[in-house]
């Protein structure tokens, strides 16, 4: 007898935004401390925990604090006491409480955050960008973004799983692409709490924990005695957490049925795939229906829907992508004045891929920004053009805008003007 | 095959309305086996008081879910819709919900046979006079019902939300049927009322469903602003502000004329300029800078840029003299002010024509709705002297 035969996995289905599922999941995980400042698009998160608080379904401290900065500080020491910590935000709030992100990875406290990716302003907008979640991508958090709404509630699960593990003991940031996501109500299957608590042991930080009983400083003033040791030991956690992700698939899987093939990235009809694209978060959805249209007129292509960014599954998605005549690599977010000018995601494929003896050509495909939508339309441009990168076509630039509005080429068709 | 449904509601009063009615047809749907979902125009900023806004409900009988997904949640608008739902009336007039967007007819979206259905106390003519023509034949049908403010939490619940879902059901049973609509409006815990205002809802609408033949309605003119490419703007987020202009007499205000935000009003102010004691409240107090001072001392409305917000009927010392009216009373937004000039006796008159003879108050207390009293006795005024120039 299998573990999911013994359990009930999900008890029912419910009508769920991405955020909701995000605050049905924190319930599940019986969160003991909440700190909430309001940005759109996680706001709705705060809101939903709220009423779960007052309707008495959790039992947790939620507290408001007056800026971002005071609401990740609140979290990151209430984890250091041994609570289960929850925070969240997007954009530029996120931005304004980046010194407390920092210290928090350095502390290794597991707490989870979810980040509704939003533009940095300047200029005002409300819609996804990357580039908010992506700058936490050199300081020591895991980080995986999430497609769907029942992805997100399963992922804050797997999140305080993999974060809070002793190997491990590091933030983590889960990432949905603000309004696609964020405010897209679909049905969702919320998860027995039963089966949640056998997943997810309780948050132990052991002789971490700060406590009277337990006497420790944590984090005095070091300087270069201790700082590069510390960092090696942040090194080693951050390379350990690929093995404990993994595991905490396969048990998620017997738990809760066969629910993901691959922990780190989803293939979508790659098997005989001549290229391939490589994308983040809902950009899946136009990818794959794309990938769906091209193969009935023949065209062999496939999409990678990477998840987990870091840790960042190097060997395994070398090996995948070696397959492949070309992949091209989309990109909802920017990285100025960088190697060819392309972006974030780029520059960590192209260095993932370095090492083979024989590589794929590798196109880049800035788009999306802002908010702005990325059609089925955009995506089959995105195959057209790495096939015949592919084919040894075309191969310059490597680097393409789609989408944006260019005088060059003035013939936007009418549809696509906001 | 897709369903598409936008429900068209007035920022923050009916947003938990609109979201509640995208939900219900989802779960409603869902439950006849369909695939769907719902989610609202995200760059909408429906926490702005009377802002035009939309929530949308997509259903298909075949598709998987994420190929509906792909088709419709990964787009910020739609081009097509099955079904317009229209949550106040005053929105016939058109909508605009940010700068930039140009002022849209409210039919915009409907398709040759999709359907535009109107919660109003008016008559489908009388709604025409407002609505842009159409190159096809679609329908119209109204909901018999006013602006429901029932999703704001604070008022009371007026069964707007069923009577809608039933009402769906009535102009296109391939989104929802009744029975379904009545079956999960009927489940466990709910009072049957619920149900039953569906169904009579259902049975009126059947009977107020008519067709709207091409080119019915009004020449409607909308300039969508063409936005210029990032190779031919300037750098640093520096856009051109607008130009200073302050000069008497109608429109002698520079205002920003890409985003004039007059589809956020259900009411305007309507001025008896023989009341006015130009005290300058109205022109000072305006938070939307809509007066324009004349040569005479009196202040035209820029009704083009007038929120509706009621501030300077509010602050108006003098009874009787600035009085907000239903904004559908109205055809233009042409300066009150001119049309006084020109003949006063004939605006006095068109102005309370206008007014009517009540004068509705909005309660600031939970639940106890409208009041509604007769129109105070005031004597007219003779027309002073007018000064032409100072």
């Amino acid at each position: 007898m299998t573990l999911a035969e013994k359990t009930i996995a999900y008890e029912r289905e419910e009508l769920l935004t991405g955020c909701q599922a995000v605050a049905q999941a924190v319930r599940l995980a019986d969160v003991d401390v909440i700190a909430a400042y309001p940005i759109r698009p996680y706001t709705e998160v705060m809101d939903n925990l709220s009423r779960i608080i007052a309707d008495g379904q959790l039992d947790a401290e939620y507290i408001v604090a007056d800026s971002e900065h005071s609401q990740f500080e609140i979290v990151k020491h209430a984890s250091s006491v041994g609570a289960r910590a929850f925070a969240g935000s997007s954009g530029t709030g996120w931005m304004y409480g980046f010194e407390a992100l920092v210290v928090t990875a350095t502390d290794r406290l597991p707490v989870l955050f979810l980040v509704g990716n939003r533009a940095l302003d300047d200029p005002g907008a409300f819609g996804v960008e990357h580039n908010d979640a992506l700058a936490i991508r050199d300081m020591g958090w895991l980080l995986c973004w999430a497609t769907t709404a029942q992805e997100a509630l399963e992922h804050v699960l797997i999140g305080y799983r993999v974060a809070e593990d002793p190997r491990v003991r590091m933030p983590m940031a889960l990432a949905l692409d603000g309004a696609f996501l964020t405010h897209s109500q679909h049905m969702v299957r919320v998860p027995a709490a039963e089966t949640v608590r056998r997943f997810l042991p309780p948050f132990d930080l052991g002789d971490r924990r700060l406590h009277p009983d337990n006497p420790i400083s944590i984090a005095p003033q070091v300087n270069e005695d201790w700082v590069m040791e510390l960092r090696r030991q942040n090194w080693e956690a951050a390379r350990r957490a690929r093995r404990v992700i993994e595991q905490a698939y396969r048990e998620f899987n017997e738990l809760f049925g066969e629910r993901y093939g691959t922990p780190f990235f989803d293939e979508y009809m790659t098997d005989d795939a001549e290229v391939v694209l490589v994308g983040l978060g809902t950009v899946a959805m136009p990818a794959r229906t794309a990938v769906r249209r091209l193969r009935e007129h023949g065209h062999r292509v496939g999409y990678v829907n990477l998840r987990w960014f870091r840790p960042f599954p190097g060997p395994e998605l070398r090996a995948s992508l070696a397959r492949f005549r070309a992949v091209g690599v989309i990109d909802r977010d920017f990285a100025h004045g960088s190697p060819d000018d392309g972006g974030v995601l780029l520059h960590e494929v192209r260095s993932c891929l370095y090492p083979l003896p024989e590589r794929p050509q590798v196109l880049n495909f800035l788009t999306g920004l802002g908010g702005r939508d990325i059609s089925i339309d955009d995506v089959t441009s995105m195959y057209e053009q790495t096939l015949a990168a592919g084919r040894g076509r075309a191969l310059e630039p490597a680097v393409r805008w789609i989408g944006v509005r260019e005088e060059a080429a003035r013939g936007v068709p009418e549809e696509r003007r906001p | 095959m897709i369903k598409r449904v936008e429900i068209n509601y007035r920022g923050i009063y009916q947003k938990t309305l609109a979201r509640r009615i995208g939900s219900d047809l989802v779960l409603i749907a869902s439950r006849l086996g369909k695939v769907a979902f719902s989610n609202g125009r995200y760059s909408d900023a429906p926490e702005r008081d009377g802002i035009p806004c939309k929530y949308f409900v997509f259903v298909s009988p075949d598709l998987p879910e994420e190929e509906l997904e792909a088709e419709c949640g990964a787009k910020l608008d739609i081009d097509v819709a099955d079904v317009s739902i229209v949550l106040d009336d005053t929105m016939v007039k058109g909508v605009e919900p940010w700068a930039w967007h140009g002022v849209r007819p409210i039919n915009e979206k409907v398709s040759a046979d999709g359907c535009l259905l109107v919660v109003t106390r008016r008559e489908p003519t009388q709604l025409l006079a407002f609505i842009a023509a159409k190159p096809h034949p679609y329908r119209l049908a109204t909901l018999e019902g006013d602006a429901s403010l029932s999703g704001l939490w604070v008022f009371k619940d007026d069964l707007t939300h069923e009577r809608v879902l039933g009402a769906v059901a009535a102009v296109d049973p391939g989104i929802v049927t009744i029975d379904a609509v009545a079956d999960y409006l009927a489940d466990e815990g709910r009072e049957p009322r619920r149900a039953e205002a569906a169904r009579t809802a259902h049975a009126a609408t059947v009977q107020r469903i008519r067709p709207v033949a091409p080119d019915a309605g009004i020449s409607w003119t909308y300039a969508i602003p063409e936005l210029p490419a990032w190779d031919a703007f300037g750098e640093g987020v520096a856009v051109p502000g607008v130009e200073r202009r302050s000069e008497l007499g109608p429109g002698g205000q520079a205002r920003n004329a890409g985003f004039p935000r007059g589809t956020t009003k259900t009411e305007r102010p309507v001025v008896r300029f023989d009341l006015c004691t130009r005290c300058t409240l109205c022109w000072l107090e305006c938070p939307d800078g809509c007066f324009d001072p004349t040569a005479d001392e009196y202040y035209d409305v820029a009704y083009a840029y007038c929120t509706g917000c009621g501030k300077c009927a509010a602050v108006c010392p003098v009874k009787e003299c600035i009085v907000m009216v239903d904004e559908l009373r109205f055809e233009d937004t042409a300066s009150p002010w001119a049309a006084y000039r020109r003949d006063p006796a004939a605006y006095l008159a068109w102005a309370e024509g206008k007014k009517g003879p009540e004068r509705r108050s909005y309660a600031h207390i939970t639940g106890t709705g409208v009041e509604v009293r007769p129109a105070p006795a005031v004597r007219a005024r003779r027309t002073r002297k007018e000064v032409a120039t100072r």
